[in-house]
């Protein structure tokens, strides 16, 4: 009796670290936000009930909708093309051709370098007087090429998409990972039959890889959603408004101190991001039971 | 096993450095620690200067008050974090804050230290009271004008000589003829930058236009007024044609005065702080520039943009050793000795006043910047002065929607007003 | 080169053909791949030698004669040692925090019978589809309010917060997979649970808190909005946040900012260099199982 008791003492104290910092960063948080997001509110004089004004400015907001729609690009950017390209490159790096070990870890470095660096660096080579891509193209071309890329319309938000999505190396391991343990005799068997390298990794890996994919692929989406770094960094939400992401309009807003909107975009990034997902992530996953 | 060492090994490092991560700057002790998020360091032309003052003033108070500088470099992420600071409902100690229309919000609070006793009492005896009277609401006075500026039209004379310009031309029309001659010997003309989170050198060109074509009283109007839609489809052409960088949609400060200073640009314009830099850091280009009355764009010549860059504030307090440390470090701030180190030194133009001794030298820049700031026909006003952060926020952003067509100059200033 | 190649498609022409195109494709992904990663890096070493002069003329170009004078600039100015050791200690600290809090608590919800586990199990994992930067206002009135902001201890508890999520999905996975068999030889000695925790359980997953652990410092190392927001001095500044000063802070004198950067880099890139089987490993070693 009393060692069962002093067992679920000690469940207790080791579960409630857990609970109590995920009350406090994650349950206080939401509700905060959603409650703030009622107020008109500066942060220093008395705020102002305004029910779901808020929300109703926003919808009405061009930025806003902007921002939603560059979330979504992010979310489908991260998810399915990075993913994919990292799949891609798991794929072959696991049939193991010469030097896997070394590109296995060079594709991976660009992730522990600081990704503040990184922006800084595309920044740069973006450039349109002195930028590293437009001296390559010029050279190329022949004549001058003074192409404003993260200044122009058409070239802001691919731009910065590009540099994003080809940095595989962390969805990279993870697909390789599991990729390895897939039994060898799969691939034997089916060599036997007469199996084409491509037949092979389209019915025995992406099937077997199928639940690490869905995995990789929500995490990605999870990350689209919270994109801000990079953005932040490299245009800062311009030209115009065009590459602004939702994360950054809030941070906007907490400096304009309008921290009722802010809120009330932070309510709407949680709520999009969190539809968005369970419901790709549902469509993913559906095909994997009819199988 | 060797697995279990390495954890070992790591856990004791981590323990090793457990009394650093609770350390937070913060000494406990019987003296008053003034925390001061401070741009004037690194690279800034004050910061020399402002760090010895600082640690002179730290001797003298030894054991009662000490001033802390945190470093703030960056422009933009420091104006930024502070006004979150205020709206989290705890601004830092003592900092300095650049004046705009949210700045009424703050005196309506008790957030801020109220200077009004004291200024009554004779405190701060070397500020000009003209500056304190701008910024007095209602009979109360939260912050203080310390560094005052204009900011003028930089230009290259070396370039303007090799292009046969004999003089800074005096009207717009005329200006595009400037342009042209430059162009012709592949000089870019102006400097121009919608980024950062000012847009800054474009904001003052948009401010001398529309103080020539408006005239002083132009800013209590709505943008809507034709004045702004004029002097924003003039700015619109500063980007077309190569009167600019091919990079300004987008450049930040550093971007846009980094073409000056390399040479690259003729024109730009910028206030006296940037003297000490330019001075140091492309002396080449420092010796040949000159500075102007922007070229005027309608009825109103020989204007300046004039205002308060920045003004000291402090946290409210209860605790009256701390008030009085504050305002004793501010009062040392604002003694005319020290307030001439720190002009001499930078090229700033500061409120406290004060006379030059035998054998002081004003640098001749910032000369020729006292010189116009007391010619000018009238102090107008700079936009970003006039409105609230959001209406700025949608600045940088709106000529970029201008100058690539995506809306004319009667929807970049309407927007501003809806801002509003 | 292909130990998988197919061999039914020898003899076949057209195959033989579609192989080699196919060779030649994976061979420019690969090393496409390769010149994305490493490029952009030589040209930052490379440029972080030249003048500014030369920068600007011809940014492609190798410098006349190597300026290592920039790098003398970059430390003097960066103050990287205070960045980089606030950036390990709370690196360091913030995962020490999450796997300890994330073990016990997987422990547990996994392995004793707690009957509202499934609920518990099923809130923490949605954690993970939040978008953590949606909270920057409760943040930092939750740091003021417990008088840590502006301190490490601040961004400690917040980055090991953030992580909790997916820490716990990568270990409570593990655990949940250890054979109950082995756990009980323990229950008859009459060990305490959390003797049971860290002689039996913490042993067998590893693997799993090397790969959390790995995520999270990572993570906390790279952090960036959270660090501008809950810090102010520069005392407590991280490198991430040191190095977005850069740009204002070496007035675009490019090769000098470019130097700081490289120095910024050369601890990880060392650490990773000499580390990476073991990075790589632990990160292998618990394929996420979805």
């Amino acid at each position: 009796m009393i060692g069962k008791r002093r067992e679920t003492i000690g469940n207790t104290l080791m579960l409630l670290p857990l609970i109590l910092l995920f009350i406090a960063f994650f349950i206080y948080p939401l509700l905060y936000v959603i409650y703030t997001s009622l107020f008109e509110w500066n942060g220093f004089t008395r705020p102002d009930f305004v029910g779901i004004g808020n929300y109703g400015n926003l919808f009405r907001n061009v930025v806003f909708q902007t921002s939603a729609r560059n979330n979504v690009v992010w979310v489908f950017s991260l998810g399915f093309l990075q993913v994919g390209l990292a799949a891609l490159a798991a794929f072959i790096l696991a049939r193991k051709p010469k030097g896997w070990r070394f590109l296995r870890t060079v594709y991976f470095l660009p992730r522990v370098i600081s990704a503040v660096a990184i922006a800084l660096l595309w920044q740069t080579i973006y450039n349109a007087e002195y930028g590293a891509l437009n001296a390559i193209l010029s050279r190329i071309a022949g004549y001058p090429i003074r192409h404003n890329w993260l200044g122009s319309y058409g070239t802001a938000l691919p731009a910065i998409v590009v540099q994003q999505v080809f940095y595989i190396g962390y969805f990279m391991i993870i697909v390789f990972a599991s990729t390895t343990t897939i039994p060898r005799s799969y691939y034997e068997a089916a060599e036997m039959d007469g199996a084409t390298t491509f037949q092979q990794e389209r019915y025995i890996t992406l099937p077997m890889a199928r639940n690490t994919l869905v995995t990789s692929m929500t995490l990605a989406m999870a990350y689209g959603m919270r994109h801000f770094e990079p953005t932040f960094l490299m245009t800062g939400g311009g030209p115009g408004h065009s590459t602004s992401v939702l994360g950054l309009m809030m941070y906007k807003r907490i400096a304009q101190t309008k921290l009722g909107d802010a809120a009330a975009i932070g309510t709407l990034l949680v709520a999009i991001g969190f539809t968005l997902i369970m419901t790709i992530r549902r469509l993913l996953r559906g095909e994997t039971y009819e199988r | 096993m060797q697995k279990w060492r390495s954890i070992v090994l790591f856990t004791v490092l981590v323990l090793a450095l457990v009394p650093h991560a609770f350390a937070s700057g913060r000494a406990d002790s019987e003296e008053v620690v003034i925390h001061w998020p401070c741009i004037w360091v690194g690279a800034d032309a004050k910061a020399a200067v402002v760090a010895d003052l600082v640690d002179a003033y730290n001797a003298e108070n030894a054991g009662s008050i000490r001033v802390v500088i945190e470093e703030m470099p960056d422009y933009a992420v420091y104006d930024r974090k502070i006004v979150a600071e205020i709206a989290s409902g705890s601004p830092p100690d003592f900092f300095t804050l650049k004046w705009n229309a949210d700045t009424r919000a703050y005196y309506e609070s008790d957030i801020l230290m109220d200077f009004t006793d004291e200024l009554a009492a004779g405190w701060v005896p070397a500020i000009s009271r003209e500056s304190i009277a701008q910024a007095t609401i209602d009979g109360r006075v939260k912050v203080l004008p310390y560094e005052t500026a204009i900011t003028p039209i930089w230009y290259n004379t070396e370039i303007f000589d090799q292009a046969g310009i004999a003089d800074f031309p005096a009207t717009i029309d005329e200006m595009w003829g400037t342009f042209e001659k430059l162009k012709s010997i592949g000089v870019i003309p102006t400097s121009q930058m919608t980024g950062g989170n000012n847009a800054f050198t474009t904001q003052m060109w948009f401010s001398h236009l529309v103080n020539s074509i408006g005239g002083p009283d132009i800013w209590s109007k709505p943008f809507t007024d034709p004045a702004f839609v004029e002097a924003a489809s003039i700015l619109k052409q500063f980007f077309e044609n190569g009167n600019t960088t091919a990079d300004a949609i987008g450049a930040t400060a550093g971007v846009s005065s980094g073409h000056y200073m390399a040479g690259r640009t003729a024109i730009f314009s910028n206030g006296p702080w940037f003297i000490g830099n330019i001075r140091s850091n492309a002396p080449d280009i420092y010796s040949v520039t000159a500075i102007s009355p922007a070229p005027a764009a309608g009825p109103y010549t020989g204007s300046q943009v004039g205002f308060t860059l920045t003004a000291f504030a402090a946290a409210n307090t209860n605790d009256a050793a701390r008030r009085a440390a504050i305002l004793d470090f501010i009062g040392y701030l604002a003694l005319p000795e020290n307030a001439k180190a720190i002009s001499l030194e930078s090229g700033s133009l500061l409120t406290p006043e004060f006379t030059l001794d035998a054998g002081e030298n004003m640098d001749p820049l910032q000369a020729e910047f006292i010189k116009l700031r007391d010619s000018a026909t009238f102090l107008g006003r700079r936009f970003d002065t006039t409105v609230p952060v959001s209406v700025l926020d949608e600045f940088g952003p709106g000529i970029d929607e201008l100058v690539a067509g995506r809306i004319s100059p009667e929807e970049f200033v309407a927007r501003l007003e809806a801002v509003r | 080169m292909n130990d998988r190649l197919s061999l039914g498609s020898r003899g076949m022409r057209r195959s033989a053909v579609g192989a080699a195109a196919g060779l030649i494709a994976k061979w420019a992904y690969l090393l496409f791949l390769l010149g994305f990663a490493l490029i952009p890096l030589l040209w930052l070493l490379v440029t972080s030698l030249k003048t500014q002069g030369e920068f600007l003329t011809y940014p492609l170009s190798l410098p006349e004669t190597p300026r290592f004078s920039n790098y003398v600039t970059a430390f003097q100015m960066a103050r990287l040692h205070v960045l980089l050791i606030n950036s390990i200690i709370t690196a360091s600290f913030a995962t020490v925090l999450n796997l300890s809090v994330t073990a016990a608590a997987a422990f547990v919800l996994t392995r004793q019978r707690v009957r509202w586990a499934p609920a518990v199990n099923g809130v923490i994992l949605l954690g993970v589809l939040i978008p953590i930067i949606s909270f920057m206002v409760p943040y930092l009135s939750l740091v003021r309010a417990i008088k840590l902001y502006n301190t490490r201890a601040a961004l400690i508890l917040v980055y090991a917060a953030i992580n909790l999520p997916i820490s716990y999905f990568i270990v409570s996975t593990f655990m949940r997979e250890i054979p109950r068999s082995l756990e009980e030889a323990a229950v008859i000695e009459g060990a305490s649970s959390f003797q049971r925790l860290v002689r039996v359980i913490l042993p067998l997953s590893t693997a799993g808190l090397l790969t959390a652990g790995t995520l999270c410092f990572i993570y906390a190392w790279n952090e960036f909005a959270y660090a501008l927001l809950l810090t102010s001095s520069s005392a407590v500044r991280t490198v991430q946040l040191g190095i977005s000063f850069f740009n204002t802070q070496f007035r675009s004198d490019y090769p000098a900012m470019f130097a700081a950067i490289a120095v910024a880099m050369v601890p990880t890139v060392t650490a990773y260099v000499m580390l990476h089987d073991r990075i790589i490993g632990g990160l292998t070693a618990g394929a996420i199982k979805g």
